[in-house]
């Protein structure tokens, strides 16, 4: 085996000087990278994700930035958000003055509590290169703690914005810890201009009995990569609920992984909504370990052009977590003929008193539901942006916060050339 | 209103429909029962303009225009209406939403104005009333999650809301329970004028005490074999269809 070439994006992007904070995770990162480069797609886990676009271009670290976020504000969170820009914190975009007293929403710059934090919670195993390298070069992040029992009706904002005049990287950091029954909602977004590599890693620990609604939106620039890594560890009779919304990036890839113990609650959602050359890749791994847990995903792609829709939807069920109930549907919509998904369920079962159910449909829309439409005086055309904005506004009919969802789904009008019917929402 | 001659059509290469003859004229309701698999939802399908069926040969006119030279859409919007036996779900897609939509496109070919949502919202409460429908499934999305009856109530909402020269409603009654029989039955009859017609597909002579039909016609293997006044409807339940089939062979033979 040779040592990879000096071009090495990996030892490229950990070239720069090692934060000061936190450096033993740091450096147990950097040891694991060490010799690393990019995975090929003669690696399994990428076989369909090809980076090598990414691998021929150049990233400097991201400098302080300020950008206008007027267009990117919810009325539901005017109080609640913290923001960041080219992955520094951006004290005078941010507002945490409407956070309930208990709460605690920082950024992790501010060492000494997050330091405590970030150290307190297990990381677990690392989901691999791309988490690594956020955590060997992260420069700042947000922390959010919920005390036991406190259910928080505001939801809080995450606002991640890069904004790259040249090639940047950034790697975004987030923790949540929820404490026993404490209840929280999330707004997680990510959006920017330019050539850019975001890496984010978010951690999430939901304590017994604790509820988090995770709502996760990527509208990063047609020009720029995602690779982004979730773990979630779901405590007894805890519920872990998140939503991924992917719009943008020239290619993506979520990495969600969730545990689960004895009676917990999953649910993975996701919808990307792919034209041109996009790529959007997930790969999940929903882990029962203990049982009487159950969990749910439902995956849709719209894709159009020449882009490609990747899924990998792993469950593994171990020996102990008897009486699992694991759903999984991937649905998948073709716009062109160019266009391409490959999807997959991957089943690991080892236990027998099991219920998982997996479906996966990859097509065109369905004539059935054209005549219907068409039966009620829609032309074809609008009949077919009708039915492909129902299948993705399908996803967002569950947002809880009113004023993202009605963002989404004019989004998603907009994506959809459903502009011209109307009001759909 | 509706002059059907010598139609024959055909599913996948198979014929279905072998020559039928219809004429409905504004102000008259008809029904057609017929046994299973006789062709009633396919005469449907094709009146509608589903692409799946190829007519293969006959003629259509309705309001004196070829129905076969429109599609569809065009169809609707000329005011033909068709009440289907198995509604189609379409997930992400409110009720509410899809009829403003549907309402406003066939407002916009007859040169009428269009309804804003709030102007919409004032005039669907109306409409719902008509068939007893609660204000919550006009937020949920179209016909996703309905009970066969309430995906069949939600048929002759659209169809309250469309007001259609012509409506076909295929097996209206089936999966609905006596109350809302009564209710949609009315509702039909409501919105049934001089200058309007119905032809209603049943198995069941319940309905059609309900909304009653100047013609019962019986379907079988792709041809009318006989029509009759609303009393055939009654004897074909006491009786059953072979003796009309009988009929039909001899008269055939003659
Ligand atoms: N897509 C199809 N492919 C093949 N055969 C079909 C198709 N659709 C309908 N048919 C056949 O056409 C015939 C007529 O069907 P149709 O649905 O019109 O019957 P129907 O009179 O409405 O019956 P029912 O009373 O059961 O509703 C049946 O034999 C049916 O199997
Ligand atoms: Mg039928």
């Amino acid at each position: 085996m040779t040592l990879a070439a000096t071009s090495n994006l990996v030892a490229e992007l950990l070239a720069g000087p090692r934060p000061a904070e936190w450096g033993e995770l740091r450096e147990a990162a950097e040891t694991r990278l060490a010799g690393r480069d990019l995975p090929t797609t003669r690696d399994e886990d990428w076989k369909y994700t090809d980076l090598k676009a990414l691998a021929g271009l150049s990233f400097a670290p991201a400098p302080k930035a300020t950008v206008d976020i007027s267009g990117h504000l919810l009325p539901e969170m005017v109080g609640t958000r913290q923001v960041f820009v080219n992955g520094h914190h951006a004290p005078h975009a941010s507002c945490a003055s409407a956070v309930p007293a208990g709460v605690r929403f920082f950024p992790m710059s501010h060492a000494s509590e997050a330091c405590h934090a970030l150290g307190s919670v297990p990381n677990g195993k690392s989901a691999g290169l791309f988490e690594d390298l956020n955590t060997a070069r992260f420069q700042d992040g947000a922390v959010i703690l919920v005390p036991k029992n406190m259910k928080v009706a505001l939801p809080l904002h995450l606002l991640f914005i890069t904004q790259a005049n040249a090639p940047v990287a950034v790697f975004p950091r987030v923790l949540v810890v929820l404490e026993r029954g404490s209840e929280l909602e999330l707004v997680e977004e990510h959006h920017g201009s330019g050539t850019y590599l975001t890496c984010p890693v978010v951690e999430i620990h939901v304590a017994e009995g604790a509820i988090l609604r995770h709502e996760r939106v990527q509208r990063d620039d047609a020009e720029a990569f995602h690779l982004g890594t979730l773990k979630a560890e779901v405590a007894k009779g805890g519920q872990y609920h998140s939503r991924t919304l992917s719009f943008g990036a020239r290619l993506s890839r979520q990495q969600p992984w969730v545990r689960l113990a004895e009676g917990a609650e999953a649910s993975l959602d996701g919808l990307a909504l792919l034209e041109g050359q996009q790529v959007a890749d997930t790969h999940s791994f929903m882990h029962h370990t203990e049982p009487n847990a159950s969990s749910h995903q439902l995956h849709k792609c719209i894709v159009d052009g020449k882009a490609r829709a990747v899924f990998n939807g792993r469950v593994r069920v171990a020996p102990l977590a008897q009486g699992t109930d694991a759903k999984q549907q991937s649905r998948n919509l073709l716009l062109s003929e160019s266009a391409r998904v490959d999807t997959k369920p991957q089943l690991e079962i080892y236990a027998d008193d099991v219920k998982c159910s997996h479906g996966a449909t990859v097509g065109a829309l369905d004539p059935e539901e054209l005549f219907y439409l068409q039966s009620r005086g829609l032309n074809a055309d609008d009949a077919r942006n009708l039915l492909t904005y129902g299948f993705a506004a399908d996803v967002l009919t569950h947002v809880p916060v009113a004023s993202l969802r009605r963002a989404l789904r004019q989004l998603v009008m907009a994506r959809t050339q459903a502009g011209s019917l109307g009001d759909l929402s | 209103m509706l002059s059907i001659k010598n139609l024959t059509a055909s599913i996948n290469g198979t014929p279905v429909l072998k020559g039928i003859d219809l004429e409905i004229k504004a102000g008259e309701i008809h029904a057609i029962m017929g046994p299973n698999g006789s062709g009633k939802s396919t005469l449907g399908k094709v009146l509608a303009g589903h692409p799946a069926y190829e007519v293969t040969g006959g003629e259509v006119l309705f309001e004196g225009q070829n129905l076969f030279e429109m599609d569809a859409d065009a169809r609707a919007r000329a005011g033909l209406f068709m009440g289907f036996q198995h509604p189609i779900e379409v997930p992400g897609v409110s009720n509410a939403s899809f009829l403003r939509l549907a309402y406003n496109k066939k407002a916009e070919a007859e040169g009428r104005d269009e309804l804003d949502p709030l102007e919409f919202d004032d005039f669907i409460r109306e409409k719902i009333k008509l068939v007893s429908m609660r204000e919550e499934f006009l937020d949920r999305s179209l016909n996703e999650g309905f009970s066969g009856g309430e995906k069949k109530r939600n048929e002759i909402l659209q169809m309250a809301v469309l007001e259609p020269k012509l409506a076909i409603l295929d097996e209206l009654d089936s999966g609905l329970d006596i109350d809302a029989l009564r209710v949609l039955g009315d509702a039909v009859n409501k919105l049934q004028r001089a200058d309007r017609a119905l032809l209603i597909i049943t198995h069941f002579p319940r309905i059609l005490e309900t909304i009653q039909p100047q013609f019962v016609h019986v379907l079988s293997g792709g041809r009318i074999l006989k029509s009759s006044g609303k009393e055939l409807a009654v004897e074909l339940e006491e009786r059953g269809y072979d003796w009309v089939l009988e009929e039909a062979a001899a008269g055939g033979a003659r």
